[in-house]
């Protein structure tokens, strides 16, 4: 088995976001990147399939400042390969159907039979890069996975719906998984390994042409507004601790 | 029954060498394979040392009654040498004696008098062990200390019959043998006679050299090991200051401990040396907080697994041998090592273990978390590193960014210091005091990391080195003459971590040294306090690590308060328990927090009214704690700086 993990590079949306003059992107000139959160359980999720079931991994990235470190990373992981993808262009927040253009070559080449991405990110919130590289592979894809396992002939695959139901799925053949949470929560990479991984340098491969279809644009960008029903609490903590407890009180959640 | 004869002296002695010999094989092979660690160099001040650490009994005596039983056993056994020699020489080669220096005169009176003290001593030592029964020997094993008892009094028993039956017989001089020969007339007014006499005489020779050779065949399964192995085990402690933490040996291949094999010779002599007096269990927050870690007992298990030497049977070492919850519970205060009269390093044989652990991500969340978060922002709470100098908004001055101008004083905040809103007050405040003095000082700004003291004692050797990396890289584009922090943990990786790994050699000073220097200088004039009494706590960083005893103190008398030192201070100072990454971790298993622990006993001084810190962590542990125990109106934490009121101009 081949496992090749789709990483994202997103915005850390724990900075304070400011949105771009143009109004339909965030500025990203300050804001800090992080490996997407999705991504990382995909990752997990491959190296387990690796200590399982012996697949090799593959992460792949598309190539940008900071992909060497986040490649690296992985395989302080436990990935076995790295690889970034070039492209010509792309704008700065890509359809998932032209990214899925670009990879899906890439992935066909490096010889992967499964291919583990996050289900979703702050910048692909409806989740459609597994299913726009599903289509583009000519693959099935399953989303909201949460944990696979190796069976004799394929992967068990299992999915997490809302209300406690979930769902065991047999992928036979070639898979796209969109991973909500991997079996266990992504291990700790200490900092030894990472500074061992340094000396990695990731292979660069062409990705494919550009995707010449129609896709979906982001319009506009808007800071939530402050709905009527909430009150906003200010001053220091002490402050608003006091508010809190006094509000407590008020609703006979406090005795005394 | 006749006096042994030569030969069957000889033949006891072989036989007692070789079952000593066989019992101590297992520890002999431990240490001869065991990896290297480098403790020859500096001999004659390693002798010194000994010489003062064992005559003076400074450790020992910290525990008024069992070291000064201990000091008696120990004077006892080295005068009762002489007997021993004696006894052996003259069953060896048949005439001879110690008489020529003395041996009838000085050395007998000696044996005689010390005879009678080695007995009483033993005599407090049931006591204490059996009636007093200290905490501190839970867990320690009451059948080793038992028997060695039973061996001293059978040494001694023996000994004084020995003589007194010689003095009966005519053998033996009674005139400087005032026990034994009141002991000789107790025997002859009992109607002993002459050939009795010799007959008790051979037979208790007999005995003695039983005695003797028995406990030594006995010693290297015993506790009692330390009395061969606590003189080297003191010669070869580390030299290197106390704040630096011993860097994973590159011969290894690996960053952390992981096999018992591992363990360098002098860990394996450690191990080899405890006696299981539990002063280290006794002194640690860990263990009084009801977390499942005694340093004495990891010592304990630790040697049972070195002389189990079933290596492939027992186990693995983390998880098996040593539990992780055992490893985790360390705030690496140090306090352990402190007290112990063996000088063994609990400490960085825990933070060895936990450095595999952590490879192996065998991690909690809590401390993956701040892990995690340092790896991505530099800081543990995983704040963006450009919010890091966002306190200087409040000082009502500019704060210079030291890596855009030269400036005299470098101050490295620190996280809590930079962050966290309790402590925060205390950086605005000294910032305020620094700008009053007139003092050319700047910041790192968004450059300064968490200076990684702790996450290096958690066991993060890795990161430990990035962060350490990235700040001495950020410290040699300023231009500075000293460095200043508030946090103690960063003054301990600064100070003693940083040049260790080649790092410059810039003075760098607490904020109470600082803050003394220019008070005494003139710079700095403070309002007259209201003399009321407050306590004061070390922090373990400062003190223990550091030596920081004075200036804090000195300090809380210049702002005019009086100080009422609680029980445990200074080297004694008992920790917050937010030590060595504990802070991260979670209080599961605690029936009682450290920090809680030590507002009680400020609470029992009965008159501070102020306990004063000097550690941005301490601020926020203690904080916590007063809010815990509900006891907001009877004692406020304050920093140091709080208590330095600035006289009007």
């Amino acid at each position: 088995m081949h496992a090749a993990v789709v990483l994202r590079l997103v915005p850390d949306i724990a900075d304070d976001l400011e949105i771009s003059e143009s109004g339909n992107d965030i500025d990203r000139e300050w804001v800090g990147m992080k490996l997407n959160e999705f991504d990382d359980h995909a990752l997990e999720e491959a190296v387990l399939l690796k200590e399982r079931a012996g697949a090799s991994v593959t992460a792949v990235a598309l190539d940008g400042d900071g992909v060497d470190k986040l490649l690296q990373s992985a395989i302080a992981r436990g990935a076995d390969r790295v690889v970034k993808i070039t492209y010509d262009e792309l704008p700065p927040l890509p359809a998932a159907a032209a990214v899925a253009a670009i990879l899906a070559d890439a992935i066909q080449a490096l010889g992967a039979d499964v291919v583990l991405t996050g289900v979703q990110t702050p910048e692909d919130a409806g989740g459609q890069l597994a299913a726009a590289l599903g289509a583009r592979l000519g693959w099935p894809h399953l989303s909201a996975v949460a944990g696979v396992q190796p069976a004799p002939d394929g992967l068990i695959v299992r999915q997490e719906h809302s209300g406690g139901y979930a769902t065991r799925v047999h992928a036979a053949g070639p898979v796209v998984l969109g991973v909500q949470s991997a079996s266990q929560p992504p291990r700790y990479v200490s900092g030894s390994k990472l500074r061992q991984a340094i000396g990695v340098k990731p292979e660069k491969r062409a990705g494919g042409e550009a995707f010449a279809g129609p896709v979906a644009m982001v319009r506009r960008l808007a800071k939530p507004a402050s709905g009527g029903g909430a009150a906003m609490w200010k001053g220091d903590a002490d402050a608003v601790a006091d508010q809190f407890v006094a509000l407590l009180r008020e609703r006979g959640l406090l005795k005394g | 029954m006749p006096m042994p004869s030569p030969l069957a002296v000889l033949a006891l002695i072989a036989v007692a060498v070789l079952v000593a010999g066989y019992r101590a094989r297992v520890l002999i092979a431990a240490i001869a394979r065991a990896p290297a660690a480098h403790r020859w160099d500096q001999p004659w001040q390693r002798l010194g040392f000994v010489a003062r650490e064992v005559g003076l009994h400074r450790r020992l005596l910290q525990i008024r009654l069992s070291g000064s039983f201990h000091l008696m056993i120990f004077c006892g056994f080295v005068v009762l040498f002489s007997a021993i020699v004696a006894d052996f020489g003259a069953g060896l080669f048949p005439g001879f004696s110690l008489h020529a220096i003395g041996g009838d005169t000085w050395i007998a009176l000696l044996q005689d008098v010390f005879a009678l003290v080695l007995l009483a001593a033993i005599g407090l030592a049931i006591w204490h062990r059996f009636v007093i029964r200290p905490a501190r020997f839970a867990g320690s094993r009451t059948t080793d200390a038992t028997l060695i008892y039973l061996f001293v009094i059978a040494i001694v028993l023996s000994m004084l019959t020995e003589a007194a039956s010689g003095i009966a017989a005519g053998n033996v001089a009674g005139g400087w043998r005032p026990v034994s020969g009141a002991l000789a007339a107790a025997l002859t007014g009992a109607g002993l006679g002459a050939d009795g006499a010799a007959a008790l005489h051979a037979g208790a020779t007999w005995v003695h050299m039983l005695a003797i050779l028995g406990f030594l065949a006995y010693i290297p399964g015993s506790k009692h090991r330390h009395m061969f192995t606590a003189i080297p085990n003191i010669f070869f402690r580390p030299l290197t200051p106390r704040g630096v933490l011993p860097a994973p040996p590159e011969a290894r291949g690996q960053v952390g401990i992981s096999k018992i094999e591992q363990f360098t010779w002098k860990d394996v002599l450690d191990t080899a040396s405890c006696t299981e007096c539990g002063r280290c269990q006794a002194a640690c927050p860990a263990f009084a907080a009801g977390q499942p870690l005694s340093p004495k007992k990891l010592i304990m298990d630790l040697r049972d697994r070195i002389m189990a030497d079933a290596a492939d049977s027992a186990g693995p070492l983390l998880g098996g041998t040593i539990s992780e919850q055992t490893l985790w519970a360390c705030i690496t205060c140090g306090a352990c090592m402190t007290v112990c009269p063996l000088h063994i390093e609990h400490v960085p044989k825990i933070v060895d273990m936990r450095r595999q652990l952590v490879e192996e991500a065998r991690v909690g969340p809590g401390l993956q978390d701040a892990f995690a978060n340092m790896q991505r922002t530099g800081n543990s709470m995983g704040k963006p590193a450009r919010q890091r100098a966002r306190w200087t908004k409040d000082v009502g001055f500019k704060v210079k960014d030291a890596r855009k101008e030269p400036v005299d004083i470098l101050w490295f905040v620190g996280d809590y210091a930079s962050f966290d809103p309790r402590a925060q007050r205390i950086t605005i405040a000294f910032a305020k005091l620094l700008h009053a003095a007139g003092v050319d000082f700047g910041i790192l700004s968004d450059a300064e990391q968490n200076s990684g003291n702790d996450i290096r004692r958690a066991g993060e050797e890795g990161l430990f080195q990035t962060l350490a990396r990235s700040n001495m890289d950020a410290l040699s584009e300023c231009t500075f003459q000293r460095i200043v922090t508030t946090d103690p943990h960063s003054l301990n990786a600064l100070r003693q971590e940083y040049p260790a790994l080649g790092g410059a050699h810039a003075p760098v000073l607490h904020h109470t040294d600082l803050l003394l220097e220019l008070i005494e200088a003139g710079a700095l004039k403070l309002k007259p306090g209201s003399g009321a009494t407050v306590t004061y706590h070390d922090p373990c960083y400062l003190g223990r690590y550091n030596g920081g005893f004075g200036a804090p103190r000195a300090l809380i008398e210049r702002a005019g308060y009086r100080l009422h030192e609680m029980p445990r201070n200074r080297e004694n100072s008992f920790c917050c328990g937010a030590g060595g990454g504990r802070i991260w971790g979670d209080d599961t298993g605690v029936t009682e927090r450290p920090s809680e622990n030590r507002i009680k006993e400020a609470l029992a001084l009965g008159d501070a009214t102020l306990f004063v810190v000097a550690c941005p962590k301490d601020m926020v542990m203690y904080t916590a704690a007063i809010e815990a125990l509900d006891v907001r109106g009877k004692l406020a934490v304050r920093d140091i700086v709080d208590l330095l009121e600035l006289a009007e101009a």
